[in-house]
């Protein structure tokens, strides 16, 4: 239930509009393309879950295969991935329940954020025992749509078209692959699941295949009830489609649906990512303080919080397409590391006890590899240069490590210094009439000069801490 | 626990949440959230300048905080 409740998620609510914009009726290929591409990863997943049951998934496989750097990216990128996921679920939630109530979307999911942290600091199990009834209740509804939208009479057959040619196809594949992510949470949290080994692997293709039929079909009912033009500018087609054509009862019903997915996915990746911050924590490249384990709930409750204050930031954009672009770029990454793992622990330690193999090896990782790394080149271009970013905040990450923490810390001791002299020197100036601030009120001046005055005096009292830290030569 | 590891972890705490508010600042301009543009006078087109500025100074705060409040 993990599986299906973290993968049905808001993406298939609020970007299916968007994408029927890039590939007309011929989305529905683009969703069973996801799907084999997905499917491709999901096996490697399940082989390497059941194998190596431990707390981290993606980075503890790669951990096993090469250890070092590469490992260290893959949990980095899962980890980065994870909170965009969240983030995407939460602005996901907050416009799904714009349909029946105006919300302000930002404030909606950031508000999301930190419910589900609380809930996550509670533990897995006590997610699982609501999950399933929600989980239940959402494939219901929307087994409802398709079977409403298969036999409805005025709903007219579908002609597969799209208007950008294969190209748009291809592009609605890279910009959709994320609804068919979450699936792969279950390995995350393999060290909570009872009998990891038979549970993992049945899990992640019942999930999996769950959502190969379920996809197509929602497209295809989707567009024969209303063409792709009329859906693309919706904030939530589904819901759209379902208010055509089952009423008010139908846009109710797809609200309800959409929450379910949309708070499930939130959990599951806010639970993941803090599994992930865990593992790299457990193997000092990240603060120890994440590995702090709740002394009641026994939960990496910090590590959760940590996950979750970041996902709210990115949460604030309430910017869909960007989120879902970014989500796609960081779970491709990982997915291609995944494949690569597989086979570098099938060729180096081909002993190891695995109670499920890779069917069709070495073809089903390689089609793995190339297909989602295909997908990157039509990622949009500021995700792309974010991804760049996102790659040299890893190397300077594991230098960290690597060269020395008391380096670093003198190194942002003089910056304290310097942004504590900057900001002294802008209160000095704006306080004395040399920078004035025309248009503002004096009251707004004051308060601008006393709020630099005290980041300047903590900013340098804070450098002067750094740079004299003991084993420094200061 | 020493006097300096005491002042270390107040004054990594105020920085971090220092560097926090100003990231937070920076979406709080850019979404215009309270009317906060028209209240500094930022024009749209410096509104990212301001913006970029902002969370450069809160992420290095953020990091500087962090190294203080987990002083080895």
């Amino acid at each position: 239930m993990m599986g299906i409740g973290g993968a049905i998620q808001a993406g298939v609510f609020v970007m299916l509009g968007y994408a029927a914009g890039l590939a007309g009726t011929a989305l529905v290929v683009a969703l069973i393309l996801c799907g084999v591409i997905n499917f491709f990863t999901m096996c490697s997943y399940a082989e390497l879950g059941s194998a190596i049951p431990k707390a981290g998934g993606e980075y503890t496989f790669a951990k096993a295969a090469y250890g070092g750097f590469v490992s260290f990216l893959t949990g980095w990128f899962e980890w980065i991935s994870n909170m965009f996921f969240a983030a995407l679920s939460s602005v996901g939630f907050a416009y799904i329940i714009s349909y029946l109530i105006p919300v302000n979307v930002p404030l909606t999911a950031i508000l999301t954020i930190v419910v589900f942290a609380f809930i996550n600091i509670r533990g897995v199990e006590e997610v699982g025992r609501s999950q399933v009834l929600m989980v239940g209740t959402l494939l219901v509804i929307l087994i409802a749509f398709i079977l409403n939208g298969l036999v409805i009479p005025e709903a007219g057959a579908i002609q597969l078209s799209s208007p950008g040619g294969p190209l748009g196809v291809i592009q609605a594949t890279a910009y959709i692959f994320v609804v068919y992510l979450g699936v792969e949470a279950i390995a995350v949290a393999q060290a909570e699941i009872k009998n990891p080994s038979k549970t993992i692997p049945r899990a992640i293709f019942l999930s999996a295949i769950v959502l190969f039929v379920v996809y197509p079909l929602t497209a295809y009912v989707m567009f024969r009830i209303v063409p792709p033009e009329a859906i693309s500018s919706q904030s939530s087609s589904l819901i759209y489609v379902a208010q055509l054509s089952m009423g008010d009862l139908g846009k109710v019903a797809l609200v309800i649906a959409g929450t379910i997915a949309a708070l499930s996915s939130v959990n599951t990746s806010i639970m993941a990512q803090s599994r992930v911050a865990y593992a790299l924590s457990r193997d000092g490249y990240f603060p120890k303080a994440l590995l702090r384990i709740h002394h009641k709930f026994s939960t990496p409750h910090v590590a959760v919080v940590v996950g979750a204050i970041f996902t709210a930031v990115l949460a604030a954009t309430g910017v869909i397409n960007f989120v879902g672009y970014a989500t796609d770029f960081g779970f491709i990454i990982g997915f291609a590391l995944v494949n690569l793992s597989l086979m570098k622990l099938r060729k180096e330690k081909p002993l190891l006890d695995r109670p499920f193999k890779t069917p069709f090896y070495p073809f089903t990782p390689i089609a793995g590899i190339a297909t989602s790394l295909f997908l990157l080149v039509f990622i949009d271009p500021g995700v792309l240069s974010l991804g760049i970013v996102l790659c040299v905040l890893a190397v300077l990450a594991y230098y960290i490590r690597m060269v020395g923490y008391l380096r670093f810390r003198v190194a942002f001791g003089g910056i304290s210094l310097g942004l504590g002299g900057f900001t002294a020197t802008l209160s000095y100036l704006i306080a004395t009439g040399f920078m004035p601030l025309n248009g503002v009120s004096p009251t707004a001046i004051t308060a601008i000069v006393f709020i630099l005055l005290f980041a300047s005096i903590i900013q340098i009292i804070a450098g002067l801490l750094n740079v004299t830290a003991k084993g420094s030569m200061f | 626990m020493s006097i300096r590891r005491k002042v270390s972890i107040v004054v990594g705490l105020a920085q971090s949440l220092i560097g926090a508010f100003a990231t937070a600042f920076a979406f709080i301009l850019y979404h215009n959230f309270l009317g906060t543009q028209a209240m500094l006078n930022v024009t749209a087109k410096d509104v990212v300048f301001y913006m970029l500025i902002l969370i450069v100074f809160g992420l290095l705060s953020i990091i500087s905080g962090l190294f203080l409040v987990n002083e080895q």
